[in-house]
C-alpha cells in the first residue's frame, strides 16, 4: 500500500516539507476544522443539544473502537502480521483499568494510560513467540491466544470479577467529575486525537519505515539490517497499547466490563474495520470503524422506516430483519474484499483524484 | 443509473421517516429480544409473545386510550448493544423497557436506578430482587440495589431452592438411604451461575452432599465427556443451569452414556420445542414451570388465545411455555401503566408505585397462566409459590412438530408439586 | 484413581477425535490444493447437516436414498463458493483470504438460522441399533459409521493422490501452482474439485453430529476444534490431520478426567486443545507430521 501517490509537479525541497503529515495547507485546515467541529458536538445551547444523546454515544463508540482499530492496523497494515486476538487485548485493557481504579484506587485519569501500558506489556509477551511465526500459523496462534485470554477473563475472579464482570469507576480529573456522555466525550476525543497523531508520526519515522519494510519484503529487510524479530515484537506491543487504551476508555464509559463482550466476533469486527477502511492507512482505520458501527444502525433505521408505514409490527418480519442485519456484516466483508480490496481510504483517494482532474479524469 | 437513484432515494426517505416517526406523541416503550444470539432457542419463542402482548394491549384500548409505541430490537444477547439501545430509548423518552437477558440486565442496574426507568426483564435472576439495598449481599457490595427492576415470576434462585426442597422430599419418598448427592451443572456465565450459590447452600442445609459442579457450554455440543464425569461423581440430583438448547444436547449425551440421575432444570431450561428435540431422553425431567401449558382448562387461556391471534389469526398454533412467560411480563407492565395513568403519573416513578402496590395480582384475567405477583418497595421477589412439572414422553418425537406431538399426547407435562419458598430476609438478593 | 472413568473418557476421546479428524481432513485438503484457509469449515459441516436433515424429513425418503442427494448438493455448493468468492481473490494476501472465509462463515450462520430456525431438530434414526458397547462405554453407531467411512476415505485419498492422474495433478498444484499450470494442469478444475470433495466430506461429518446430538447451530463449533487438530498434525499432511484430530480427542478426554477428579476448574476440556496448540506452535510449528519450510537468507 503506497503511502500516497504524489502527482507530478509536487516537489519537496526541504526536510520540513517532507516530514509534514498533510501535504497541502488545505488538508491541514480541514483537519483542524474537523477537530473543532467535533469539539462542538456535545454542546447544548439553552437546553437544546446539537446532537442527540444517542448519536453522541455512537461517536464515543466510534472513537474508542477507532483507537483499537488503529492499533490493529499498525500491526496488520503496517507490519504485515495477522492478529485474530485483538479483542482479547482490548478486554485486557478494559479489565486492567477497572481493576486499577476499583481495587487499588488509582485515579481514572492515570489508570487509562497505565492500562494501555500494561496491555502493551502483555502484547510484547504474546509477541515474543509470535514473532517467529508467519502468515497462517500466526493467525492461528493469535486465535488460540484469544480463546486462552478470554477463558482467563471469565475465570480470574480476583482480576475481572469472573463471570459476573467488574465495575469501572467514573472518570474524574482533579476532583471534577467527567461522567455522563457529554463530558466523557472530551476525554475520548482527547485520546483519539493524540493516538492518531502518534500513529501518523510513527509511520514517518525510521521505526515506522522499518515496519513497512518488514511487511513488504521481509527477506530484503533482513538483508538491509532491520532486525525482524525486534520490529515484529514492537508492532505487537504498540498495537496492544492502542487496544488497551481503547478498552480502558470503553470500560469507564459503560462503567461495567464483562468477559463475554470480548469474543472472537469482536476480533473479527476489528479486522473488518481495518480491511474495509484500508490496510496501512491511518485515516482508513477511522473510516472503517465508522462503516462497521453505522451498518447495523443504518439497517435498523430502514427497518424503523418500514415499520412507520404500518407494516411489519409482526414478529416474523422483525425476526427476518434481525437475521438480515447479521448477514449484512458478513456480506459487507466479503463484498468489500472482492470489489474494493484496498478499502475505503483508497476509494476516497480515487474520488478526490477524480474531482481534482474533472472533467479529464480517465 | 435511474434504478440506483430511485433505490437510493427510497432508502433515504425511509431512513428520514424512521428518524422522524419517533417525534409523535405516544407512550414509548423499548423491547429487547434475542432472535439470533446465544439464547435464541428461548428468545425465538418469548420474543413473539412480548410483541403479540403489546399489540393486543394496543388493540384493546391501549393505555386508557393512548397507544403504545413499541420498538422491538434484536440485540443478539450482546451486552454492549443493549446498553446502546437503552441510552437511545432513554433519550427518546421511553417510560419503560422490556428487557431480556441476565448479563445485560445485571450490567444496567445502576443506570436504570439512576434514570428511574422501570425495567422488566426475562431474566429472573435473584440479584435483581433487592430494591432498597437492605439485603446482606447489597451491604457486602456484591449486588447493587435495583429499585426499578421487575419481573413477574419466581426468581432463578427461588426456583432452584424449590427444586432442592422437592428433591429432599423425593429422596425420602423413594426410600433412599444416607445422604443424597446434589450437583450444579452449567456454563461459566451469569445466567447459569445466578442460582448456583442459593441451590448449593440450601442443599447443604437440607442434608445433601454437594458434589463439585461440572461445566458444559451454553452453545451446545457433544457432552459425553461431561456425562461420564457426572456418572463418576455419583450424583443423585443434577440441576441444569443452562438454557434449552444446551440441555437438549446434555440430556441426549447422558442418555447414551446411561447416567442414572434425576435431572432438574431452571425455568428456561426446557420447553415443548426442547422436549421434541430431546425425545425419550427428557422423560422424567422435573423443572420450574409455574404456569399451565397451552390449552389447559383455565380462565387465563381465553385472554391468551386472543393474544396469540395477534400473529396467528387462525388460532391454531400451540404456544410453548416461553411465549406465555414473555407475554405475562408485558401484561404486568400494561396494567401498571394503566393504573399510573389513571393516577395522572404516567412516568417511571408512577409506574413503580403502581407495581409496588400490586398484591397477589393477576393481569387482564390471565389466572392459571400468569402467576399472581406481589411487589413491595422493600422486596421485588414477586412470586413465592413455585410450580414444578415433569416431562413425559411416550413415543418417538422425530416426526411432526411440537404442536402435533402435544396434541397426540406423545409429549405431556404432568404437575409435580407447588412448592412454597418463603420470602426469607436472609435469602433476599441472591 | 478412577480407571473406569479414565478408560471411558479415552475411548470417548478417540471416537470423538475421529470426527475431528474427518473435519480436519477436509480443511487440509482445501489448504493443500488451493492455499486457502477455510474458516468457514464449521459452517460447511452445519450446512451438510441441515441439508441432509431437510432432505430426510421433508421429502420422507429413506436415508440411503437422500444421503447421496445431499452429498451432490454439497459438492455443488463447494464448487459455487469457490467460483464466486475465492476465485476473485487468487493472489491476494493471506489476510484477505482469511477474512473472506470468516465473512462467509458469519453470513452462512445467520442465513441457516433464518432458514432452519434456532431450535435443535432431532435427526430421524438411521441405524437399527442406536448404541454399541465398546470397552464398557456406550458409543453411538453413528460414530462407528463415521470411523469406518473415514478409514475408507483415507484409503481412497491415499490411492487417489498416489495413483490417479487427477490426484497427481492436485499434488502438483499444491506444490507449485504456476509450474503445474505451465505443464497443462487446469488449476481451476483442481480448485473446484478440492472444494467439492471437502464440502462432501464435511457433510458426512455434519450428518454424524446431527445423528448424535441433533442438528443445531452448535454443530458448527466443531469447526473451531479443527484448528488445534491441524496444527498438531501439520497443515500439509492429510494423515497428519486425522491423527491430529485423534490426539485432540484424547487430550480432551484426559483433560476432562483431571478436571473432574482433581482440579475442578470446570472448563479444562474446552481450553486444553488451545493450550496444546500454542505449545506445538512454539516448539514444532509445522506440526508433528508437517513438512518444514526452510528459508535461507
Amino acid at each position: 500500500m503506497a503511502l500516497s501517490v504524489r502527482p507530478a509537479g509536487d516537489f519537496r525541497v526541504s526536510y520540513q516539507q517532507d516530514r509534514t503529515i498533510f501535504p497541502t495547507r488545505g488538508s491541514t485546515l480541514w483537519c483542524i476544522v474537523g477537530i473543532l467541529f467535533l469539539c462542538l458536538l456535545p454542546l447544548q445551547i439553552g437546553g437544546k443539544s446539537l446532537v442527540s444523546s444517542y448519536w453522541l454515544a455512537l461517536v464515543i463508540q466510534i472513537a474508542y473502537y477507532g483507537i483499537a482499530a488503529l492499533g490493529l492496523n499498525i500491526l496488520v497494515g503496517f507490519t504485515g502480521q495477522i492478529s485474530l486476538g485483538h479483542s482479547a487485548f482490548f478486554g485486557f485493557g478494559a479489565f486492567m483499568s477497572a481493576y486499577l481504579s476499583g481495587k487499588h484506587g488509582v485515579p481514572v485519569a492515570l489508570s487509562i494510560p497505565l492500562a494501555g501500558l500494561a496491555t502493551g506489556l502483555l502484547g510484547v509477551i504474546v509477541g515474543l513467540p509470535a514473532a517467529r511465526l508467519k502468515g497462517l500459523y500466526l493467525a492461528i496462534a493469535t486465535l488460540a491466544s484469544q480463546f486462552v485470554l478470554q477463558d482467563f477473563f471469565s475465570r480470574a475472579e480476583w482480576f475481572t470479577g469472573g463471570a459476573s464482570g467488574a465495575n469501572a469507576a467514573p472518570f474524574s480529573l482533579f476532583g471534577y467529575s467527567l461522567s455522563g456522555d457529554r463530558k466523557y466525550y472530551y476525554v475520548v476525543l482527547f485520546y483519539l486525537v493524540i493516538m492518531y497523531v502518534f500513529a501518523a508520526n510513527l509511520v514517518r519515522t525510521r521505526d515506522g519505515r522499518a515496519m513497512i519494510a518488514v511487511r513488504d519484503h521481509y527477506l530484503s529487510a533482513e538483508i538491509m539490517g532491520i532486525n525482524l524479530t525486534y520490529y515484529r515484537i514492537l508492532a505487537f506491543g504498540i498495537s496492544s497499547v492502542y487496544a488497551g487504551i481503547g478498552g480502558a476508555l470503553m470500560a469507564h464509559y459503560t462503567s461495567f466490563v464483562s468477559a463475554e463482550a470480548f469474543d472472537l466476533l469482536l476480533s473479527i469486527n476489528f479486522l473488518a474495520m481495518i480491511i474495509i477502511g484500508g490496510l496501512g492507512s491511518v485515516m482508513g482505520s477511522l473510516m472503517g470503524t465508522v462503516f462497521i458501527l453505522f451498518l447495523p444502525e443504518f439497517m435498523q433505521s430502514i427497518v424503523r422506516g418500514i415499520q412507520s408505514f404500518g407494516y411489519a409490527q409482526s414478529a416474523a418480519f422483525i425476526e427476518g430483519l434481525a437475521y438480515m442485519k447479521e448477514m449484512a456484516i458478513g456480506m459487507a466483508i466479503v463484498l468489500f474484499l472482492i470489489f474494493e480490496p484496498d478499502g475505503l481510504a483508497a476509494r476516497w483517494r480515487k474520488i478526490k483524484a477524480y474531482w481534482k482532474l474533472y472533467p479529464f479524469s480517465y | 443509473m435511474k434504478l440506483k437513484l430511485a433505490l437510493l432515494s427510497a432508502v433515504a426517505a425511509s431512513t428520514a421517516l424512521g428518524t422522524s416517526a419517533l417525534a409523535q406523541q405516544k407512550v414509548k416503550v423499548g423491547n429487547l429480544v434475542d432472535y439470533t444470539g446465544a439464547t435464541s432457542s428461548v428468545g425465538k419463542i418469548s420474543g413473539p409473545g412480548k410483541v403479540d402482548a403489546f399489540n393486543w394491549i394496543n388493540a384493546n384500548g391501549g393505555i386508557n386510550g393512548k397507544q403504545l409505541e413499541v420498538e422491538t430490537v434484536d440485540y443478539g444477547y450482546q451486552t454492549q448493544r443493549s446498553i446502546q439501545l437503552y441510552k437511545k430509548w432513554k433519550d427518546d423518552g421511553a417510560v419503560a423497557i422490556q428487557g431480556y437477558g441476565t448479563n445485560d440486565t445485571e450490567a444496567m442496574v445502576g443506570f436504570i436506578a439512576e434514570d428511574k426507568i422501570p425495567y422488566f426483564s426475562l431474566s429472573f435472576s435473584g440479584h435483581l430482587t433487592d430494591p432498597a439495598g437492605v439485603s446482606a449481599k447489597a451491604k457486602e457490595g456484591k449486588i447493587k440495589p435495583a429499585p426499578y427492576n421487575f419481573f413477574g415470576a419466581p426468581s432463578y434462585s427461588d426456583g432452584t431452592r424449590s427444586l432442592v426442597i422437592w428433591a429432599a422430599e423425593d429422596w425420602k419418598k423413594k426410600g433412599g438411604s444416607g445422604k443424597p448427592k446434589y450437583i450444579h451443572l452449567g456454563d461459566n456465565h451469569p445466567y447459569p451461575l445466578a442460582p448456583k450459590e442459593a441451590g448449593e447452600q440450601l442443599a447443604k442445609e437440607l442434608g445433601f452432599d454437594v458434589v463439585p459442579s461440572i461445566q458444559y457450554a451454553l452453545a451446545g455440543g457433544d457432552f459425553k465427556a461431561q456425562c461420564l464425569a457426572l456418572q463418576a461423581s455419583g450424583a443423585n440430583y443434577a440441576f441444569m443451569g443452562n438454557t434449552t438448547g444446551a440441555n437438549v444436547a446434555l440430556l441426549r449425551s447422558c442418555a447414551t452414556v446411561g447416567v442414572n440421575v434425576q435431572f432438574m432444570a431452571n425455568i428456561w431450561g426446557m420447553d415443548e420445542a426442547g422436549m421434541k428435540a430431546t425425545g425419550k431422553a427428557v422423560d422424567g425431567l422435573v423443572w420450574v414451570v409455574s404456569q399451565n401449558p397451552w390449552g389447559a382448562d383455565v380462565p387465563g387461556m381465553k385472554t391468551f388465545r386472543e393474544i396469540s391471534k395477534q400473529s396467528d389469526p387462525a388460532g391454531a398454533s400451540y404456544r410453548p411455555l416461553p411465549y406465555v412467560r414473555g407475554a405475562c411480563q408485558v401484561l404486568y407492565l400494561g396494567e401498571a401503566m394503566r393504573m399510573a395513568d389513571k393516577a395522572g403519573k404516567l412516568n417511571g416513578e408512577g409506574i413503580k408505585a403502581a407495581l409496588e402496590g400490586m398484591k397477589d395480582f393477576v393481569p387482564f384475567g390471565t389466572d392459571g397462566m400468569c402467576p399472581a405477583v406481589t411487589w413491595t418497595s422493600q422486596d421485588h421477589r414477586s412470586v413465592d409459590t413455585v410450580g414444578l412439572m415433569r416431562a413425559r414422553i411416550t413415543g418417538e418425537t422425530e416426526q411432526g412438530d411440537y404442536t402435533e406431538l402435544m396434541a397426540k399426547g406423545v409429549m405431556k407435562l404432568e404437575k409435580v408439586a407447588d412448592i412454597k419458598v418463603e420470602r426469607k430476609p436472609g435469602w433476599l438478593g441472591y | 484413581m478412577n480407571t473406569t472413568l479414565l478408560l471411558q473418557l479415552l475411548v470417548n476421546g478417540v471416537i470423538v477425535g475421529a470426527l475431528y479428524g474427518v473435519v480436519a481432513m477436509c480443511f487440509v485438503l482445501i489448504y493443500k490444493a488451493s492455499q486457502v484457509v477455510n474458516f468457514a469449515q464449521g459452517e460447511f459441516v452445519l450446512i451438510g447437516a441441515w441439508a441432509c436433515w431437510w432432505l430426510v424429513t421433508s421429502l420422507n425418503l429413506p436415508f440411503w436414498i437422500s444421503f447421496p442427494f445431499c452429498l451432490l448438493f454439497m459438492s455443488l455448493l463447494g464448487v459455487l463458493v469457490q467460483i464466486v468468492v475465492l476465485r476473485p481473490l487468487i493472489g491476494e494476501p493471506v489476510i484477505s483470504i482469511v477474512m473472506v472465509t470468516i465473512g462467509l462463515s458469519i453470513f452462512f450462520q445467520a442465513l441457516l438460522r433464518w432458514i432452519f430456525g434456532v431450535f435443535t431438530q432431532p435427526f430421524p434414526p438411521v441405524f437399527a441399533t442406536q448404541t454399541v458397547s465398546i470397552l464398557g462405554l456406550n458409543v453411538e453407531s453413528a460414530y462407528l459409521m463415521s470411523l469406518a467411512i473415514s478409514i475408507v476415505i483415507m484409503a481412497g485419498f491415499a490411492w487417489f493422490f498416489k495413483y490417479s492422474r487427477f490426484g497427481l495433478a492436485m499434488r502438483a498444484t499444491a506444490f507449485d501452482q504456476q509450474v503445474a499450470q505451465s505443464l497443462g494442469v487446469s488449476v481451476r478444475q483442481v480448485f473446484a474439485v478440492a472444494w467439492a470433495i471437502s464440502a462432501v466430506v464435511s457433510a458426512l461429518a455434519g450428518v454424524v453430529v446431527g445423528l448424535v446430538s441433533g442438528v443445531s447451530a452448535s454443530v458448527a463449533t466443531v469447526g473451531v476444534k479443527v484448528f488445534p487438530a491441524v496444527i498438531v498434525g501439520g497443515l500439509e499432511s492429510i494423515v497428519g490431520a486425522v491423527l491430529g484430530g485423534l490426539i485432540i480427542g484424547l487430550l480432551e478426554g484426559l483433560a476432562q478426567f483431571f478436571d473432574a477428579e482433581y482440579l475442578h476448574f470446570g472448563n479444562l476440556i474446552t481450553i486444553a486443545p488451545f493450550y496444546a496448540m500454542l505449545l506445538i506452535l512454539l516448539i514444532k510449528p509445522y506440526g508433528l507430521f508437517g513438512s518444514k519450510n526452510i528459508e535461507r537468507v
